[in-house]
Parts: C-alpha cells; sequence; structure tokens
C-alpha cells in the first residue's frame, strides 16, 4: 500500500498521540506547544514534499485518501491554522492545566480535517468530520469551571451531535439506494434513479441539514454565536478558521462530485439558503455589542459568500469558493487571534473595551484594521481578490444560461456593504474615539508569540491580496482536482 | 521619455503618507514631510503637463504590466487630454491643503498622512485604464476620507462620516457590478478576460441593447452618488459640514470630480447605446440638480453648507453638459469640472478662515468683516464671483458652453437650467452683502479678528491667481480637452 498519501495525517497523529508522553517528563507547557508546532510543522513538509516531488496524486487503500491539489491545498490550509492557533496559545492557555491534553485535541481536530480533504468515500468523510467535532467538544469546554465555556460546549455538543446524526442517515439512505458509498462511484449512479427520486431527496434534506449545522448556514446557525463567544478565543479561532471549513470541503466533495448529476435539482436551494445566511449573518453582526458575537455573525455571512460557490458550481465558481476559504482563514482566524491577544492584557470581549486602541498599541489596532477591512473586502487586501473571483462566478455562468444567479452577486456585494457597517465600527472606536476618561492609557505589553501569530496572518491578507495571482492558480488547480 | 512619470506620481505620495505616518513624535516633521511628498508630485504633474502632446490624441505615457493574469488584470496608467487636467488639480489640490492645514495640532502626522494616501487614491483613479484598477482606486479614496472627517471633523462628525461611507460604497459596489457586467460581456465577443478600458471600449458597440441599458443605469447610479446628483446628494451637506476645511477642498475640489470622470471614462464609451437610452435621465436629474442646489443654498444659513449646495448645482452643470453628447457640452463639462475644483476649493478655504476667525459660520450672525479682514474678503469675493461664473473668471467659459451646447441640443429647455445663473447670482451676492459689507456684527467677538495668516494667504492666492489667468486664457485648459473628447464623442457613434 502506499502511505505516501496520508504522511501529514501519519505525522500528525503520532505527535498527538506523544503528547501527553512527553508531558509525563516536561511540564512545560510553552515545550508542549513547542512540539505540537513541530508536529504540525512536519505534516506541512510532508504535504509540500509530496507536491515538490511532481508525482502526482497519491492514492491510499483503492483511493479511500487521495492526496491531489484538492485535498493538499485545503491540507496546508488546515495546517496554517492549526498552526497560528497553537502559536497564539503557547501564551493564551500559560498557566492552566491539562496543557497537553489541550494540544493534543487540537492534533487530532487537524488530523480530522486532514482526512475530510483527502476523503473519497462518504464514510471516511463522516468519520473524519467526527474527529474533528469531538475533540472541538472537548476543546470548547477547555476552561471546564468558566461557565459560559460549558454552556458553549454543551450546546455545541448537541447540536453537533444532531447533526453528525442527520448526516449519518442522509449518508446510510444514499447507500441503501446506490450500493456504495465513494463518491464518484455514487456521482455515476445518481442521475440515474428515477425510481428513487424521493429518497434521494430525503438523503438530501438530510445532508444539507447535517453539513448546514456544520458550516453555521441559516437556520442552522443559532448555536455559532454562543459557542464562539463562550469557548477560550484561541480554539474559536480554530472553529471559524477550520472546522467550519471542513464542512465546506464536505459539502464541495459532497455536491459537487456525488450529486453533481441531479445540480439541477438542489441548485436553487442552495442558493436561497446562501442569500438567507449571509444575510441573516450580516443584519445579526450590525448591532452586536460582544466583539466575538460580531465576528462570529460574520463568520456565518461568510458562510453564505461560500456557498455561492456550491451553488454556481462551475469550476470557476470553486476557485473562488476555495480562495475565500483560504483567504477567511486567515483574516477571521488572525481577527479571533487578536481578541484572544488583548484579552492576555485584561482587554475585554466588548467593541467599547476597543475604544482608543490605537493609542495603547499601534500594531494590535492596525492589524485589526487589516483584517477587519479585508473581511469586508476592501482593495488591495485578500479578502476583496476572493471576493471578486467569487461573486463574478455566477455572472459568469449566468452568461451562459441560468441568468437568475446573478441575483447571487448581487447579494453578495449588497452584503458586504452592509458589512462594512460593523466593521468599520470596531475600526472607528479603535482610532477614531478617545480613551475614556478613567481607562488606563499605558503602552500595552503583548506577547510576542501571540503577535507573531497575528503578524503571520496581517503579511498573509496583505500579501496574498496585492498578489493574488499565485493563489489563484494553486485554487484554480484545486477545482481542477475536485472535478477531475 | 524613459521615466515612468506616472507611476511616480503614486509612488511618491505612497511613501510620503509612511514617512509622514512615522512622524509621530515631531508635528514639525510631519507637516514638512508631508509638504514635501505633496510638491513633488505637484512637479511632477506640471512636468508631464509641458511633455504631453495636445495633438497627438489618446493615451499618453502609458505604462502596462500583467498583474493578475488569470483574471486579465493588469496594471495599466496612462493619461489623455480629461484626465490631464485632472491630475494637476488633484497634484495642486493637496498640496494647498496641506499648506492650508498648517495649523492643525491634533494628532497632526496621521492628518497630513491620510492628506497624501487621498491623493494617492485620486491621482490613481484619474490614470487607471483597467477597471479593476480603477475600482481598487475608487476604494482606496473612500478610506482617507471616512477618518478625516470622523476624526479631524465638526460636532456631528460621526453620524456624517459613515454616511458619507455607507452612501459611496453602495453606489461603488453598484459599479462593480457593472464592471464585472462588461467584462465578461466583452469576454463573449472577444473570447479572453481583461479588465483593459480600451479593449472593452473597442468592443462596446457589438453589446447588446438591453445589457446596455441595465448595465448603465448600474454604472451611472454608482457614478451620481459620487458626484453627487439630485436625488442622492443627502450626504454631500453633511459631510462638508462636518469635515475639517482640508477635507471639504479634497472632498469637493476632488472627490466629487471622480464621480463625474467616471462618467465621461467609463459610462459613455462603454456603453454608448446604454447612454443615448439614458440621456433623458441624465438631462433631467442634471436641471433638478441645478436648479434645486440653487434653491436650498439661498435659504441656508451656514456658510458651508450654502458652498455644499452650490457644488451639487455646479456639479449639475458638468452632467448637462455630458448629456448633450456634443462635442462643446463634453469639453466643456470638463473644463467645469476644472474650474470648479479651483474655486470651490477658494470657497471651502473661506468657509475654514471665516469659522476659524470668527468662531461661527452663520451667515446671520456675521457682518461687516471686510473692515476686519481686507484680505480675507477680497480672496472671498474673487471666489463668490468666479463661482456664479462672472466673466474673465474661470466659472464663465465653462459654464456659458455648456448652456450654448444644451441649447443646440435640447433647444428652450435651456430655460430652465438657466434660471440657476439668477439664483446663484442671487444666493452669492447675498451672502456677501451679509458676511463681508454693511456694519460690523455685534454677535461675535471682533475684537480679535486676525486677517489672514501666511499659510491661509499663499493658497488662496495661487488659486485666485489661477482662477483669473484660465478665466482669461481658457485655451490653456481646453487645448488638452477638446481632442480627448472627441474621442469619447467617436465612440458614442457622434456626430
Amino acid at each position: 500500500m502506499d502511505y505516501s498519501a496520508i504522511y501529514p495525517e501519519i505525522i500528525l497523529a503520532l505527535f498527538a498521540i506523544a503528547l501527553p508522553a512527553v508531558n509525563l517528563l516536561v511540564e512545560d507547557s510553552k515545550f508542549l506547544a513547542g512540539v505540537s508546532l513541530a508536529g504540525v510543522g512536519l505534516s506541512m513538509l510532508a504535504v509540500f514534499m509530496h507536491f515538490y516531488d511532481g508525482v502526482g496524486p497519491a492514492v491510499f487503500d483503492n483511493g479511500l485518501l487521495v492526496l491531489d491539489d484538492f485535498s493538499g491545498l485545503f491540507m496546508m490550509v488546515f495546517l496554517s491554522v492549526a498552526f497560528i492557533v497553537i502559536l497564539a496559545s503557547a501564551k493564551f492557555i500559560e498557566g492552566e492545566k491539562h496543557a497537553a491534553e489541550y494540544y493534543c485535541l487540537i492534533l487530532l481536530a487537524t488530523v480530522g480535517m486532514l482526512l475530510v480533504a483527502a476523503s473519497t468515500d462518504l464514510f471516511v468523510l463522516y468519520v473524519g468530520i467526527e474527529i474533528t467535532s469531538i475533540s472541538s467538544y472537548a476543546l470548547v469546554a477547555f476552561r471546564k469551571k468558566d461557565i459560559r465555556g460549558t454552556e458553549a460546549a454543551t450546546k455545541y455538543f448537541i447540536f453537533g451531535g444532531l447533526s453528525s446524526a442527520f448526516t449519518l442517515f442522509g449518508i446510510s439512505l444514499i447507500y441503501g439506494i446506490t450500493g456504495t458509498t465513494s463518491f464518484e462511484e455514487v456521482g455515476a449512479l445518481v442521475g440515474t434513479l428515477d425510481a428513487y427520486k424521493e429518497m434521494l431527496w430525503l438523503a438530501l434534506v438530510m445532508v444539507i441539514v447535517g453539513f448546514g449545522f456544520k458550516v453555521a448556514m441559516v437556520p442552522f446557525h443559532s448555536w455559532a454565536p454562543d459557542v464562539y463567544e463562550g469557548a477560550p478565543t484561541t480554539i474559536t479561532a480554530m472553529l471559524a478558521a477550520g472546522s467550519k471549513k471542513m464542512g465546506f470541503v464536505a459539502m464541495f466533495k459532497f455536491f459537487l462530485v456525488a450529486m453533481l448529476a441531479i445540480k439541477a435539482d438542489w441548485e436553487i436551494v442552495v442558493a436561497v439558503l446562501a442569500i438567507l445566511t449571509m444575510t441573516v449573518g450580516n443584519l445579526a453582526a450590525l448591532n452586536q455589542t460582544s466583539i466575538k458575537r460580531m465576528l462570529a455573525y460574520s463568520s456565518i455571512a461568510q458562510a453564505g459568500y461560500i456557498l455561492i460557490a456550491v451553488a454556481v458550481g462551475t469550476e470557476f465558481a470553486v476557485t473562488g469558493g476555495i480562495f475565500h476559504i483560504l483567504t477567511h482563514a486567515f483574516m477571521k482566524g488572525g481577527a479571533f487571534i487578536v481578541v484572544a491577544t488583548l484579552a492576555t492584557v485584561a482587554i475585554g470581549e466588548k467593541i467599547a473595551d476597543y475604544k482608543g486602541l490605537a493609542k495603547r498599541s499601534n500594531f494590535m489596532a492596525f492589524s485589526m484594521t487589516v483584517l477587519l477591512f479585508s473581511l469586508a473586502g476592501i482593495p488591495p487586501l485578500a479578502g476583496f481578490a476572493s471576493k471578486v473571483v467569487l461573486f463574478s462566478s455566477p455572472i459568469q455562468s449566468g452568461v451562459a444560461g441560468a441568468e437568475w444567479m446573478i441575483w447571487l452577486s448581487v447579494a453578495g456585494i449588497i452584503n458586504s456593504a452592509i458589512s462594512l457597517y460593523y466593521y468599520a465600527r470596531v475600526v472607528k472606536y479603535m482610532y477614531v474615539d478617545e480613551l475614556e476618561e478613567d481607562a488606563p492609557s499605558e503602552k500595552l505589553k503583548l506577547p510576542k508569540s501571540m503577535m507573531a501569530a497575528v503578524a503571520i496572518c496581517v503579511v498573509a491578507v496583505i500579501g496574498i491580496g496585492v498578489f493574488p495571482e499565485f493563489f489563484i492558480q494553486l485554487c484554480r488547480d484545486a477545482a481542477t482536482a475536485l472535478f477531475a | 521619455m524613459d521615466i515612468p512619470i506616472l507611476s511616480l506620481l503614486l509612488l511618491f505620495p505612497l511613501i510620503g503618507a509612511v514617512v509622514t505616518f512615522l512622524m509621530g513624535k515631531n508635528p514639525k516633521m510631519a507637516k514638512i514631510s508631508a509638504l514635501v511628498f505633496s510638491a513633488i508630485p505637484l512637479v511632477l504633474s506640471l512636468f508631464m503637463l509641458t511633455e504631453y502632446v495636445q495633438t497627438a490624441g489618446g493615451y499618453q505615457f502609458e505604462e502596462s504590466f500583467s498583474w493578475i493574469e488569470t483574471l486579465g488584470i493588469q496594471y495599466m496608467l496612462g493619461v489623455d487630454g480629461i484626465s490631464v487636467p485632472m491630475v494637476f488639480l488633484s497634484t495642486l489640490l493637496v498640496f494647498l491643503a496641506v499648506i492650508f492645514s498648517w495649523d492643525t495640532d491634533h494628532r497632526t502626522h496621521q492628518y497630513m498622512a491620510l492628506l497624501l494616501v487621498l491623493e494617492l487614491g485620486v491621482l490613481g483613479v484619474f490614470m487607471a485604464l483597467d477597471y479593476f484598477l480603477f475600482y481598487i482606486f475608487w476604494e482606496v479614496v473612500l478610506i482617507p476620507m471616512y477618518f478625516l472627517i470622523s476624526v479631524w471633523g465638526g460636532p456631528r462628525r460621526s453620524y456624517a462620516a459613515i454616511k458619507f461611507f455607507i452612501y459611496t460604497h453602495i453606489a461603488s459596489l453598484a459599479m462593480l457590478l457593472g464592471i464585472f457586467a462588461l467584462y465578461f460581456e466583452a469576454e463573449s465577443i472577444n473570447g479572453y478576460y481583461s479588465f483593459s478600458m480600451q479593449e472593452i471600449n473597442a468592443v462596446s458597440p457589438l453589446f447588446g441593447l438591453t445589457f446596455q441599458i441595465v448595465v448603465f443605469g448600474a454604472l451611472f447610479f454608482g457614478f451620481a452618488v459620487k458626484m453627487p446628483s439630485f436625488p442622492f446628494h443627502t450626504w454631500l451637506p453633511d459631510a462638508h459640514v462636518e469635515a475639517p476645511t482640508a477635507g471639504s477642498v479634497l472632498l469637493a475640489g476632488l472627490l466629487l470630480k471622480m464621480g463625474s470622470y467616471g462618467i465621461i471614462r467609463v459610462a459613455l464609451p462603454a456603453l454608448p447605446d446604454g447612454a443615448h437610452e439614458w440621456q433623458w435621465v441624465m438631462v433631467i436629474l442634471a436641471i433638478l440638480s441645478i436648479v434645486y442646489g440653487a434653491i436650498m443654498c439661498i435659504g441656508q444659513k451656514d456658510l458651508k453648507k450654502m458652498v455644499a449646495y452650490s457644488s451639487i448645482s455646479h456639479m449639475g452643470i458638468v452632467m448637462l453638459g455630458f448629456a448633450t453628447f456634443t462635442e462643446i457640452g463634453l469639453a466643456a463639462g470638463v473644463f467645469q469640472m476644472f474650474s470648479h475644483g479651483l474655486i470651490t476649493a477658494v470657497l471651502f478655504m473661506m468657509c475654514g478662515v471665516v469659522q476659524h476667525k470668527a468662531g461661527t459660520r452663520n451667515i446671520p450672525r456675521l457682518g461687516g468683516l471686510a473692515a476686519k479682514m481686507p484680505f480675507a474678503a477680497t480672496f472671498m469675493m474673487i471666489g463668490f464671483l468666479a463661482s456664479l461664473g462672472l466673466p474673465g473668471m474661470v466659472g464663465f467659459v465653462p459654464e456659458f458652453s455648456v448652456f450654448t451646447a444644451t441649447f443646440d441640443a435640447f433647444g428652450w429647455l435651456l430655460l430652465i437650467p438657466v434660471c440657476s445663473v439668477a439664483l446663484t447670482a442671487a444666493y452669492y451676492i447675498w451672502a456677501m452683502q451679509r458676511t463681508l459689507f454693511g456694519p460690523l456684527t455685534t454677535q461675535v467677538d471682533t475684537e480679535h479678528l486676525h486677517d489672514l495668516y501666511w499659510f491661509e494667504t499663499l493658497p488662496l492666492a495661487v488659486l485666485s491667481g489661477l482662477i483669473i489667468l484660465f478665466g482669461m486664457f481658457p485655451a490653456l485648459v481646453l487645448d488638452y480637452i477638446r481632442p480627448a473628447v472627441g474621442t469619447v464623442l467617436g465612440l458614442l457613434g457622434g456626430i
């Protein structure tokens, strides 16, 4: 068997298992973070080496897992997120108990994401999602004395379990109808199953609901703000930038490989849900007072944008979707880490707590501004570049016949305009408003490792924004691999 | 020509913004840095004026590099006779605005840096030959202006800044949709993706009529909000009243021009048939803006608000000129953009001076200022008279030409916009009477009224000189504009 396809997963899993053992010898949580970073780095190296060798897609176990342009790109995205989150965590959870378990769970969650990226089979996909989900439940509850965290974890667990059940039910129906769980084989059969149409629709609804929970699609989004707010902020970054994106990978594979033949049946549903999701997310974000909740709703809105790629379903659209997932990982991950960093120096999670921040830390205020403007889609930042590709895809395919799809672009663009309001509001607080009279005004001393994590995100956002060509090519290759 | 003069024009404000921003500890150095880095583009643009070959037509000083190949996006700059005066105006006004703001003491380095970022964006808009690049610079302009209003503005600055931001952002998104539509439509004809203005405009006559009508609507909406045209104008008085003086000068002098520049650079050449269908809408909105703006001026008590409304009226004249689709109309419209930029800068600077010295801009509370501030009063009169279109000053030629073109194109419809001439004279002279002449006001502290400082006199003198110079010799500007306007007219299937 060719194991090279799963080297990244193996490396990461070994490190995850080794961490608690290492903890018996070394108690220092910074050292543990370093070990985890090494694991992530090695795993990245494994992905990189595979493409550096240029031997083409690697296949494991008769094609249950594949390392190709598509999965490779997503692995890099997930690993980058893990890297940034661990880097920021080193300081964030310093002095707390169970650091080894914390990093172990992050690595395991990432293994699950990698499996989802590499999977070509519904069951493997499901297993990957579960590995990530179960690790995440525990991570959200990491601060078990914290009431909000525990509440969030409970909520997350109940919703997550329910959605898994829905997904599994849908998958089993599909298996019952087609007799296979391979995406490709299902895709080949699905157009010929007129006799089982009703059953297939039921399965589709189940899977949409299941995945809908995972990506926080309206109307299955209500868990997200509570969980994002209650979880330790570094974990929130991982949920928003990593595990949520895993849901999109699953959706791409399920809808655009397995269900492509009957696209006409579901595209309008996904399109309506996309518009609903972005609109509800943005409107709800408008009057949030907690920055984490605001970012959570903004995440929901961004999920709506990415759903456009699923609804349109052309190679160009998927390129845009993947590109936006990539940029969003850095923008949103970075924004949450800014929040986490500021929390370590006793700056609260209310938006009003950010008043006059520019005076206390120019770096943080500038970073947050770049990240938020990028989320809003202001050129020349990464979020603008990816939104351009994403929002132009419906117009492009609309020329070819499905004129109604243009409304997806219109909705996306109007929503971007709305979203600017709440992003700009934070920027206004940081730069325009003066510090409160009685508030402390000395310069902030911020942990270096967290600043490094933020800096990586900011550099990525600006770099991708100014030189998007290379990344668009990567995403296009990935999209081509998905449809291959 | 070997040096990439247009890229340098963008580069220096960018470097200047960074350098100035880093001068946080030393406001004095920040001011000097801003002065130097705004002077260099001015010199460059003067150099460009002399190097530009007026008779050659087309785009000159072109630069082109592939940027995002997959999407057919180029970094492509070039100027023609329409953009050359605008580039000059931009560099001039930013330079003068920096001088005029010499007494800024609140977060000086940020203020000056923002002025330079603004210059970068505005210059980019006037020089971009790629729709994508055009849009990027268009958006870049928003951010510094938002901060200028919201940090250094008046009491209701927060509201005004957000309103400005939302209005113009929504408009630019509509424009973005329109640009994408052009992009894909051109692809279906050309067979390859490109955002290049020239390549898209070259196939624009082949676009379907319905497509043209719809897309022209989107683009026109985007530009009309920026201009601003009635009924999308409501953000303007708020933004102006709250903005700091230099912000107002650049807002009225440059940002509004971006709207009208967009119409003549993008909307008309890219969608000629659509433009013909929308002609009457343009005419009606233009006339409404002209008359409505003028009527609103008469009722204003705030000097600055009056000037703001007069901008709406005068930008209406630009749109009316464009809507005639004749050579005179288009050329006069562009000239009016230029002249309004000069005049309105004087007017807003004077509003700033009055506010600063007298402590209020409330016209009924002022009076007799000429006795105490003779220099200021002179500049204010020059500004007012130029703005009302006095022959011999720069406002007269374009306004008169637009009205001539209107009569040629639409006949006696001219009677409605021409009323505004009387209204304009009325509100300016009335305002002049109430602020400058008559008995010295007792409602404000006039004891300490001080005439202009050097940093106020210098920009006002330069602008007044140019107002008279270009008023006497309009050909200095028109010789640049006319050949370029012919190209637009050709694309319009012109006469």
